[in-house]
């Protein structure tokens, strides 16, 4: 088992490395002067000599890229050319943002999904089967940034009950601000009592909450209703449906628990693929988290901040995978024996 | 009935929760709050020594300058210094300091503090800290009386008014990380309360404001990054901003009708310029270029791009920038001088292709060529309008081969602080290494003119502006260039706004002590 673990770290290790010499080299290979962005838009030709010596952009790209990745171990990310930040500052600072998100869809998706996905199994063939199944699908084909817009148009626009964009209303922010703990305002309202800054959080959440649980939900309704489907059909289930016990108790308890398994592995990667769909909601609903902080820097040209992002992205999508090998391996020996 | 009182106790139980819980701050009395809706960014750079960029908007509310200049009048309103005087010379400028002001921190603003300021500005060289290049040394001589010894002569009074890089600061809080971190020691009404990332920046009054809190005032000013123009549009109709700008013609066309909204246009000192590639075939031929001057619709991309808000361009320097002039040559949109002028030049006939390139993602810009290229094709010339991204566009124009660079350049200018040099200098001085001059043009008499004009401006202005005029007539019989229009700011401002002047030397600047709602 530790060699397993040994085995699968190593190339979790070069998955990064690969990650970070590629988007490098990419980040450097665009037609860009960075040190022009980093003066100003009128910037002289000694400046920007000047600010190229002081980004180190001077140095071959072997070297940038050897100082770059030994001040990453270090804690030490690089300055945004964009923000004048350190990315990892910037990152600590919109990264909350979309994990909040992110665990509130996930939450709705699994609240609403997985109950859904019984139903579904037990009725099978019967009409709200069809109709699970068809808003599953909803949930899994339709494009989220068409879906945040129809949400916003509907209930913004029509009904004017939620609101458009942002995580807090503006004059709510200015006279009740959130005391910064996790930079995740729903539990930071919440454990500093600022009541007006939860509602105004929770109101705010919604739109974008759902846009995101749409994907998840579609996918825990079918993984649910598949894998249930198979272990209502085995042996202890007619057992236990022949011993009396309550239907209820079948699914929730007997058949549930076993089909459970294969559905949170798919959350785990769910949730990682989560950070990256996030970027496009973020920019519908003016989210300020790590896809608008990404998208700036594209936009920009911003190296550090990209790598930055990539980076960071790439190390929950490899751990959280590490994380769901394992959890496989010691469930079940012949993998980590293969 | 025992269940409807207990219905009723639950109503009102849960009532006066809620009172309890989202009430009471609305019975407190509530700040008066002014919101700007900025298009990008509200902050890029933090310390007052290195800004150059969007920051402009709010520093100038916590910062102050020893001057400010009003452009339509040509005067300067004193601000830290009360008055000043120049030697014959103009190399010996003195200010004398207002008393009694306090920076932020507590400390007194005196000449020591406005010596360190400038010093820091000049020794960090970030920003526009080369509007100073003049300045060779800075004297004190007591507490309130700062001296600048010059180089040259040069209008000090216009660089100590800048609204990049002139901003005097306690120099006892100056440490880079420390403003960078989103802390300010200005002297101005306003001061930092709360930042979020770069986008969001809430500014308190300081209560030992020098000019004192009586009279209409906001308390705080919110400004926030809202790049959505449809956005900004529904926020300041609904009442939500107090200023927005950078709107298209259309989102202004939809607010005319608001009556809680009225829109402000000014001259700025901005314009949109088209710069040749003096080095390339066929554009090295100084004929072509001026019949491309002469393709140019004007007036229709005024109407049409603009909506009305600008005017065609007389030379370089914007229109309400000194240095402007009726006496320099204006071009008109004339197919038959075209005709005749690449004729002359051995174009007859037209028949070659140029490559214009600007900034993508900017309509107006992508508008203009369009505009133009159906105007070239009436004379069998192939414009290719291709839009880049600014780095791309620029490592473009900077390629070592000229053959290998576009043919055409679209280009905005504005300048660090009201003068016209910057125009002149940019774009058309003699460079050895190629940054701005994305014409690649060289003329020696050009060159001469402008610094004999800048060497003067301090000392005798008519005769600069004389030189600058000389030189833009250079400039438009050589044609390296033209500018096509000058745009005017357009602003949607809420109609309860009062007190906001638009002041185009300090672009998209309000100075919200002067503003108030009604």
């Amino acid at each position: 088992m530790i060699s397993y673990i040994i085995r699968r770290l190593l190339l979790a290790i070069i998955v990064i490395i690969g990650v970070s010499i590629f988007t490098f080299l990419l980040t450097r290979v665009v037609p860009s002067e960075p040190a022009a962005r980093w003066v100003g838009p009128h910037a002289t030709t000694e400046q920007i000599a000047a600010a190229r010596i002081e980004l180190g952009l001077d140095k071959p790209i072997y070297v940038q890229y050897w100082k770059y990745i030994t001040s990453f171990f270090k804690g030490d990310w690089g300055l945004s050319i964009r923000t004048h930040q350190p990315v990892l500052h910037d990152l600590v600072l919109y990264f909350p943002a979309s994990l909040e998100l992110i665990i509130f869809g996930m939450f709705i998706a699994f609240l609403i999904g997985i109950p859904l996905g019984i139903i579904s199994a037990a009725r099978d063939g019967t009409a709200i089967d069809h109709l699970s199944r068809i808003f599953s699908i909803a949930g899994v084909a339709l494009p989220s940034f068409w879906l945040g817009l129809i949400l916003q148009l509907v209930f913004f626009k029509e009904l004017k009950i939620l609101p458009l964009s942002g995580r807090l209303d503006m004059m709510t922010d200015l006279l009740h601000p959130v005391k910064h703990i996790t930079g995740m305002y729903l539990f930071d309202a919440l454990v500093t009592g600022n009541f007006a800054a939860w509602v105004s959080a929770l109101s705010h959440i919604v739109l974008p909450g759902l846009t995101l649980a749409a994907y998840p939900l579609g996918l825990a309704v079918r993984m649910t209703r598949a894998t249930m489907l198979e272990i209502l059909k085995e042996d202890y289930i007619r057992t236990s449906r022949a011993y009396g016990l309550s239907e209820t108790k079948i699914l929730t308890v007997y058949a549930l628990r076993n089909a459970i398994g294969p559905v949170l592995t798919v959350s785990a990667l769910t949730f990682a693929y989560s950070l990256v769909s996030t970027f496009l909601i973020e920019s519908v609903f003016d989210w300020p988290g790590l896809g608008y902080y990404a998208s700036k820097a594209i936009m920009t040209v911003d190296y550090p901040a990209i790598m930055g992002v990539t980076l960071l992205v790439s190390f929950i999508y490899v751990l959280l995978n590490l994380l769901v090998d394992i959890a496989q391996a010691f469930l079940d020996p012949r993998i980590r024996i293969g | 009935m025992l269940k409807n009182k207990i219905n009723l106790l639950k109503l009102i139980g849960i009532s006066l929760l809620l009172a309890v819980l989202f009430g009471t701050p609305v019975l407190a009395a509530q700040p008066q709050v002014a919101v700007y809706a900025y298009t990008s960014e509200v902050t890029i750079f933090w310390d007052p020594s290195d800004t150059f960029s969007n920051e402009i908007i709010w520093m100038n509310n916590v910062y102050e300058t020893l001057l400010r200049y009003n452009p339509f009048k040509d005067t300067f309103e004193p601000v830290l210094a009360e008055s000043y005087e120049k030697s014959a010379d103009g190399k010996t400028w003195t200010f004398h300091l207002r008393k009694g002001v306090k920076f932020h921190t507590g400390n007194e603003m005196d000449a020591a503090a406005v010596k360190a300021s400038i010093e820091r500005t000049i020794n960090r060289g970030k920003g526009a800290s080369y509007i100073w290049d003049a300045v060779s040394s800075i004297e004190t001589p007591d507490k309130y009386t700062v001296v600048f010894h010059l180089k040259y002569s040069t209008s000090l009074d216009l660089v100590v008014a800048a609204g990049y890089s002139a901003f005097i600061f306690d120099p006892k809080f100056s440490d880079h990380e420390w403003f960078k971190a989103g802390h300010d020691s200005g002297t101005g009404p306003y001061m930092v309360e709360s930042h979020k990332g770069n986008e969001e920046i809430v500014l308190t009054k300081f209560p030992e404001y020098w000019k004192g809190w009586s009279g209409k005032h906001f308390d705080k000013v919110l400004f926030k990054e809202v790049p959505e123009a449809s956005t900004r549009r529904l926020m300041i109709g609904a009442g939500q901003a107090d200023f927005t700008e950078m709107l298209p013609i259309s989102e202004i066309n939809a607010l005319k009708g608001n009556p809680n909204v009225k829109i402000v246009h000014t001259p700025s000192f901005q314009n949109l310029l088209a710069l040749f590639n003096t080095q390339k075939p066929p554009l090295n031929n100084k004929l072509v270029r001026e019949a491309l001057a002469y393709t140019i619709p004007y007036q229709d991309i005024v109407e049409g791009v603009l909506g009305g808000f600008g005017r065609q361009s007389r030379g370089v320097v914007p229109y309400g920038l000194w240095g402007y002039s009726d006496r320099i040559k204006q071009y008109t949109t004339s197919i038959e001088t075209a005709k005749v002028l690449l004729k002359e030049a051995g174009y007859a006939g037209g028949g070659f292709k140029l490559l214009l390139v600007y900034t993508s993602g900017d309509e107006n810009e992508r508008r203009v060529a369009e505009l133009w290229k159906s105007e070239l094709a009436k004379l069998n010339i192939n414009l290719e309008v291709r839009g880049m991204p600014w780095d791309s566009q620029w490592d473009l124009a900077k390629s070592p081969d000229p053959n290998k660079r576009q043919d055409i350049f679209l280009f905005y200018w504005w300048p660090d602080y009201a003068n016209p040099h910057s125009f002149l200098s940019a774009m058309f001085e003699t460079e050895k290494e190629i940054n701005f001059n994305l014409d690649y043009y060289s003329n020696p008499l050009f060159d001469d003119l402008i610094n004999t004009a800048a060497s003067i401006t301090g000392t005798n202005r008519k005769e600069a502006i004389n030189l600058y005029v000389e030189a833009q007539n250079v400039l438009m019989e050589d044609a390296p260039g033209v500018a096509i229009y000058d745009m005017e700011y357009v602003r949607a401002v809420r109609a309860s706004l009062k007190g906001y002047v638009d002041n185009p030397a300090y672009p998209h600047v309000v100075f919200w002590y002067d503003c108030y709602r009604e």
